[in-house]
């Protein structure tokens, strides 16, 4: 039971921005929800209920007050296969289970595992989803009639030169309506929405897919399912962060990642498609003044009056409108600093966020970008840090004895070059190696010192080691010290 | 060692809070830990930009934009803190307090005394915050929070401050009364001082009993009178805080869930709200 004043602080701590807000933002998503459901090949329908229900399920269960939620770019080009091969029920199904994977992630607290993706891979990924998101608005791009394009120029004209007069009202709703009215009343032959499929003019209804329930449709749905789910954290869990930075106020990423899966669950069963939280959408909500619950909730129930009352006049909107709103977005979602960047970032972190942005772009998958970003940053940081690894030595004066001083990181990666800098065929009785200020970080470490040890003892020199206590109490995983207090201490003090 | 934690902010209640922990600091040969919360403008809603358009770089725009505003905001209400505290601590050392240390912090109300309360004997706050300077017959927003969430006795400061010399204390026999009245017995605060039990209840031979039970075990080396009333609590206890000269009403608090609170409303709250003297809020 939360208590009373949480509820009242996380919905009703600032009313006016927050109904505002949440206005503007149903807006903005009515073109994602239509533009990504002819994309994913199914009727502007699931995209639209899907993206109410996920809005006004994750308003109340999410972690993020403030950030929104609805059905996106980035899963509905996961789904067209599923879509094109097996129909519209195995979509449903699929978010069905989408959502049971992310309520297990949630429960199995994954999102620690954010800690592993760098900033490298994150600006890969928000470039990545900005440009999924212009190449959805090329196909209402590519022979069209002529009078389109200044139609979309003059619709962006209008949502960039709009504030500046006026911050009173959103600039993508006026867009849309001067655009909607021109077009209605020129009677121009472009585009509109009622063209793209039926739009809903009743209440979305709990159904439950139909789908053989079988081993079978598991084998079909799942792997769609696991992609689904990754990449629905993965955004959710990035967007979390940016809200967090904006507003600065902590969230419950745990809550989050459960509210995203029970979100997906329900929404299955209305007939819509997955969804997770969207970048551009929720800093467009922060910037109107959205930061509680309630801006989602009422971008939900909002978007939901829209389709459902509006319907009609929904359908005479141009989709060059709508092409311009989604332009926006995936301009102010695409981070323009990180190709300054480029050029003063090191070489590994640009590539890292280059390679993550083409492979997302190749495969229109965000899940293979951010794993090969991930692999890749991990490679990176293992080259740079098996270098802070240095030999010494000196000769005792009888000329018997030689010290062999080891200080560093030994890991799997500084193993080849532990083992090569000691001199082996130098004839000697005794050799000291002190390792004390060494850090030997796994078996492949100790399985090297080993190794140097015995190459020694062939030769017919004795072998002394002396503090691999110390070295190898960095061996995180054996004595387990990450777990208890002033580990830190430990790892760092020698 | 244990301390007085005293919250003060903008209000005219500062003083009074002031006055009260230099009086139960002298009592209780505690120090008292003086603090005030720099409570952050919220940029977020106070931008009032419902353009809803992003262009270039506007996660980088945005965020200097809120730091730029939050910044200047909250410089000037530290400033502003800074002087309360001095003043405050000044005011407490002339109040003769036995030790004093002062505490500022960023962050939310409710939270920073929640954190702070760890080592505090009791919390002493005003009755209303800055923003209900106005209202009255309101209580602050924040008490109930306070009182709900936090595990120590919250004092709750009247505007003029008189030094307690009688106590009041609202008895009803519910689980909440009976741990007010083993704090009262147990606290050095207010040994020996003339103690008034009302219970607020039909005149039968079983609250007679209940009340004598509670009268016994204050008869040590003070006065006791009691009085049992029948009648709505809040203007029964009120009744007999007008005719206690100086006094300070002491009370189980919150006794029921949120939920029926929200519902039927709260004695607790009626009664702080009405009685123009500080009241021990004991959970």
């Amino acid at each position: 039971m939360p208590n009373l004043q949480t509820l009242k602080r996380e919905w009703l701590s600032n009313p006016r921005g927050d109904i505002l807000a949440g206005t503007v933002v149903a807006l903005a998503l009515i073109p994602e929800a239509i533009g990504f459901s002819i994309i994913a090949g199914v009727d502007p329908r699931v995209g639209l209920y899907a993206s109410f229900s996920i809005a006004v399920i994750i308003s109340l269960v999410g972690g993020r007050p403030g950030m929104i939620s609805a059905s996106t770019a980035a899963i509905a080009v996961l789904v067209v296969p599923l879509v094109r091969d097996y129909g519209v029920d195995y979509l449903f199904a699929a978010t069905i289970l989408m959502g049971v994977l992310q309520m297990i992630a949630g429960l199995l607290r994954l999102n620690v595992l954010m800690q592993y993706v760098s900033r490298s891979v994150i600006t890969g990924f928000v470039n990545a989803l900005a440009i999924l998101i212009f190449m959805a608005q090329l196909p209402e791009l590519i022979g069209v009639p002529w009078i389109t394009y200044p139609l979309v120029a003059a619709g962006l004209a209008i949502i960039y030169l709009f504030p500046y007069l006026t911050k009173v009202v959103p600039s993508p709703l006026v867009s849309i309506a001067i655009l909607t009215a021109a077009v209605f009343y020129t009677g121009m032959d472009v585009r509109t929405v009622g063209d793209m499929g039926d739009l809903p003019s009743s209440l979305p209804a709990f159904l439950v897919p139909d789908v053989p329930f079988t081993f079978e449709t598991l084998r079909i749905i799942f792997p769609f399912s696991l992609t689904m789910a990754a990449v629905g954290l993965l955004e959710s869990m990035m967007t979390a962060q940016i809200v967090d930075d904006l507003t600065d106020t902590p969230s419950d990423k745990q809550r989050e990642m459960k509210g995203q899966g029970i979100a997906n669950f329900f929404t299955g069963f209305l007939g819509g498609m997955g969804g997770c939280a969207m970048i551009g959408q929720s800093v467009i909500n922060v910037k109107s003044g959205g930061e509680t619950r309630l801006s989602t909730f009422v971008s939900g129930v909002f978007l939901l009056f829209l389709i459902v009352v509006l319907g009609p006049l929904v359908a005479i909107i141009p989709m060059a409108a709508l092409v311009a709103v989604m332009i926006m977005v995936s301009i102010g979602t695409f981070s323009w600093r990180s190709i300054r960047d480029i050029r003063h970032h090191p070489w590994q972190s640009s590539v890292v966020m280059v390679v993550t942005v083409v492979i997302v772009v190749w495969t229109h998958d965000l899940a293979q970008g951010v794993l090969a970003g991930v692999i890749l940053s991990g490679l990176f940081f293992a080259s740079k840090v098996k270098r802070l690894f240095t030999v010494t030595s000196e000769l005792a004066s009888d000329g018997l004895t030689r010290f062999y001083a080891v200080s560093g990181q030994v890991f799997f990666a500084s193993s080849e070059s532990f083992v090569s800098s000691f001199d082996y065929k130098e004839v000697l009785d005794r050799v000291v190696i002190d390792v004390s200020d060494a850090h030997f970080w796994d078996i492949s470490a100790i399985g090297t010192l080993d190794k140097a040890i015995l190459k020694f003892r062939r030769e017919g020199t004795a072998v002394e080691v002396v503090g691999l206590n110390e070295a190898s109490a960095s061996m995180v995983e054996r004595f387990a010290t990450h777990d208890k207090p002033g580990a830190g201490e430990q790892l760092g003090g020698h | 060692m244990k301390h007085i934690l005293a919250c003060i902010d903008a209000s005219s209640y500062a003083n009074s809070v002031c006055d009260y922990a230099a009086w139960a600091s002298q009592r209780l040969q505690l120090p008292v830990e003086l603090l005030h919360v720099v409570q952050r403008a919220d940029a977020v809603s106070a931008r009032s930009d419902l353009s809803g358009a992003i262009g270039l770089g506007v996660k980088t725009n945005l965020m200097e934009e809120l730091v730029e505003l939050e910044a200047s905001a909250t410089r000037l209400e530290v400033e502003r803190g800074r002087a309360l505290l001095a003043a405050g601590e000044k005011r407490l050392r002339e109040g003769g307090a036995f030790d004093v240390r002062t505490l500022h912090r960023h962050g939310g109300v409710v939270e920073t005394i929640l954190e702070r309360e760890e080592n505090a004997q009791v919390v002493i706050v005003g009755k209303r915050g800055a923003d209900h300077e106005f209202a009255a017959e309101h209580i602050g927003s924040k008490i109930e929070r306070v009182v709900r969430a936090s595990a120590r006795p919250v004092f709750v400061a009247s505007r003029q401050y008189r030094e307690p010399r009688n106590v009041v204390l609202a008895y009803d026999a519910s689980p909440a009364a009976e741990r007010a009245l083993a704090r009262l017995v147990a606290l050095p605060t207010y040994a020996r001082l003339p103690v008034h039990l009302v219970m607020a209840d039909t005149d039968n031979a079983a609250h007679r009993r209940a009340l004598d039970e509670a009268a016994g075990r204050l008869s040590e080396g003070r006065e006791v009178l009691t009085t049992l009333e029948k009648g709505k609590p809040e203007a029964v206890i009120a009744g007999i805080v007008e005719q206690t000269p100086d006094a300070v009403l002491v009370m189980g608090a919150y006794g029921h869930s949120p939920i029926r609170t929200l519902i039927v409303g709260s004695t607790t709250t009626a009664m702080i709200r009405t009685v123009r003297v500080p009241v021990l809020l004991v959970r």
